[in-house]
């Protein structure tokens, strides 16, 4: 990338430099993936007490319990209508908030106000906002009893799940998007708009395809994000019910690991969603990322 | 360009007034029900209007429960993950642009891997580690033999135990091993002119002397936009210091908010307290909003391209 001369030569002190950081993400990051995986083949007993190699026993037990299988369903169900509509709700409103009007300085400005709000908060503010008695729900709840409860049906609890992380996800999304929709030169423009193209016909025919890199961007970070920063909200506002309605894989593994003391469990669990979200991201830049011109 | 853009111009309208108003409408509630009484709550429900209670309540979550030290708690794993993160990833990027090494590549390949695998996924095991940071050594010992030779020779095995779990350490240095931040500042390093470098060594700066003379300086708005986005990330964190600290005193402001709610479904609970806490809680990471967007959204932005 660059000539020779152009470096530094010293042998020691790059060493030096990137040793801290390195050590950290050796102890904390590449050593926990490894013994979640190490794990999965081990019966390891709570408290230090000692395991014992049993192969793949640990797979068989996870992939036969019913329960798995639904976490991950509930899983990959919240992924996908999460995910779209914490990409499409930023995206039309990047796409608005890009014209000249009186109301886009204001959106920019306020859109990004969820980032300095944590999920359990916000959690904890939606679960009031919505509690069947007392929050927004309750007068329709006088007229219709039994119309919107998310502590006993576990779609309206589903619900509140996908707001609020749609919510808490506006800013960063809004921002690549609004970043992308910038960078596209005002030549594109008005060369559609001599062809005749109208402002409708633009937001299809030039917007859309020309931020294609940051749209595919958004879907690969938000779906990592939404299969793991939903543990605060389902801990503040459903606690994973009503019946495990709400109780998505990354909840059940702190269920299991932390108040059941089944790490074998916990890690062969952890071991599966880690292969899962690895495989996803490769197959989204296999599939996806092929298709998308970076040319401008 | 004169046309005529006007419906468009209208839905766009209407659609950034229900994005506000989404946004806004929850943390509206949210300061309109701290500002009443918990009987109002119960008679009336949602509180539309402000009332005249904001300070009892907020005097209530400041007397009654640990958030006060809790929000020291926060500032101070916020801060501390800001700092290092800045400070440990501006080296590592500046080792991995600037010098003639081999292992370049892979090092930063394997910074950048973290960024697949959030800490909310490897919570079991990272929390595992927290527990005796020495256990990937004695693991290590154990398995090429030296503890076997060291048992032999002098009756016991080395087996070293530290744990930084309910240390602000612990709660910080998962949230550091991160490789946004060398990302960030290689993508930085990369955009500044060859020459740049060139005139330095002809002016005989040495390795440490364009770190800080030059690099520095230069990077000043690359940090700054570093340091709000992860002191806001180190605010926000939820899982890893509800694990990370088992006691009160050493609980981040966020595990503490989320601890007032009670766990029984029984009467109601004191909504307009708790919705208190949350306008305390949220404070801090608001103000930083508000003073330093304009880095906010040039760090959301750059740790992306």
């Amino acid at each position: 990338m660059s000539s020779e001369s152009s470096l530094f030569g010293h042998c020691w002190l790059p060493l030096l430099l990137v040793a801290p950081l390195m050590l950290l993400i050796v102890l904390f990051f590449y050593v926990p993936v490894f013994q979640a995986f190490y794990w999965s083949f081990f019966l390891e007993q709570p408290f230090g007490g000692g395991s014992e190699f049993v192969g793949l026993q640990n797979f068989a037990r996870v992939l036969s319990d019913p329960e798995f299988w639904m976490a991950g369903w509930r899983t990959i169900v919240f992924m996908l209508t999460a995910s779209t509509l914490a990409v499409a709700v930023p995206l039309m409103l990047a796409i608005a908030a890009d014209r000249k009007i009186g109301l886009s300085y204001a959106a920019r400005n306020i859109l990004v106000w969820p980032k300095g709000i944590a999920g359990a908060a916000i959690g904890v503010v939606f679960a009031f906002i919505f509690n069947p008695f007392v929050g927004l729900m309750a007068p329709l709840n006088a007229l219709f009893p039994g119309l919107w409860n998310p502590g006993m049906d576990g779609t309206d609890a589903f619900v509140t799940l996908v707001a609020a992380h749609v919510w808490s996800g506006i800013p960063f999304n809004f921002v690549i998007l609004l970043a992308g929709l910038r960078s596209i030169p005002p030549t594109m423009y008005q060369a559609a708009a001599m062809d005749g193209a109208s402002p409708w016909r633009r937001i299809a025919d030039v917007q859309l395809p020309l931020i294609m890199p940051q749209l595919f961007l958004t879907f690969v970070l938000e779906f990592t994000e939404s299969i793991t920063s939903v543990f605060a909200l389902i801990d503040t506002m459903t606690g994973g019910g009503p019946g495990g309605s709400t109780t998505l894989l990354v909840y059940k593994i702190y269920i299991d690991g932390f108040r059941g003391f089944d790490l074998s469990g916990a890690s062969t669990q952890t071991a599966i969603l880690m292969v899962f979200v690895l495989l996803l991201a490769a197959c989204q830049f296999v599939f996806l990322g092929r298709r998308i011109n970076y040319e401008r | 360009m004169v046309e005529n853009a006007r419906s468009i111009n209208i839905v766009a309208s209407i659609l950034l007034a229900i994005g506000i108003l989404y946004i806004v409408g929850p943390l509206y509630l949210t300061l309109s029900t701290a500002s009443q009484s918990y009987e109002y709550i119960l008679t009336n429900g949602l509180a539309w209007v402000p009332g005249t209670e904001l300070f009892t309540n907020m005097a209530k979550v400041i007397h009654d429960t640990r958030i006060p030290v809790q929000m020291l708690n926060s500032m101070i794993v916020a801060f501390s993950n800001a700092l290092a993160t800045c400070a440990l990833s501006f080296l590592s990027a500046y080792a991995i642009v600037y010098f003639r090494i081999r292992w370049a590549g892979v090092v930063f390949a394997l910074i950048l891997a973290t960024i697949m695998l959030p800490l909310d996924i490897r919570v079991i095991t990272t929390y595992q580690v927290a527990s005796n940071i020495f256990s990937p050594l004695n693991a290590v010992l154990d398995v090429t033999g030296l503890n076997a030779l060291t048992a032999n020779m002098f009756g016991a095995p080395v087996h070293l135990e530290l744990s930084v779990l309910n240390t602000h350490f612990g709660l910080v240095a998962p949230l550091v091993a991160h490789g946004t931040g060398t990302f960030l500042f290689r993508q930085f390093f990369l955009t500044l002119p060859k020459d740049l470098f060139k005139a330095a060594r002809m002016d005989g700066a040495g390795p440490i002397r364009f770190l800080i003379d030059i690099l520095l300086p230069l990077a000043r708005p690359s940090v700054a936009s570093l340091f709000v986005l992860t002191f806001l990330s180190g605010w926000t964190q939820y899982l890893w210091p509800l694990v990370g600290a088992s006691t009160p005193d050493m609980q981040t402001a966020v595990v503490g908010l989320a601890r007032l709610v009670p766990d029984s479904d029984g009467q109601v609970p004191d909504f307009p307290m708790i919705m208190a806490g949350a306008v305390l809680v949220s404070l801090v990471p608001l103000t930083m909003i508000a003073l330093l967007q304009r880095f906010l959204v040039q760090g959301l932005v750059l740790s992306e391209k």
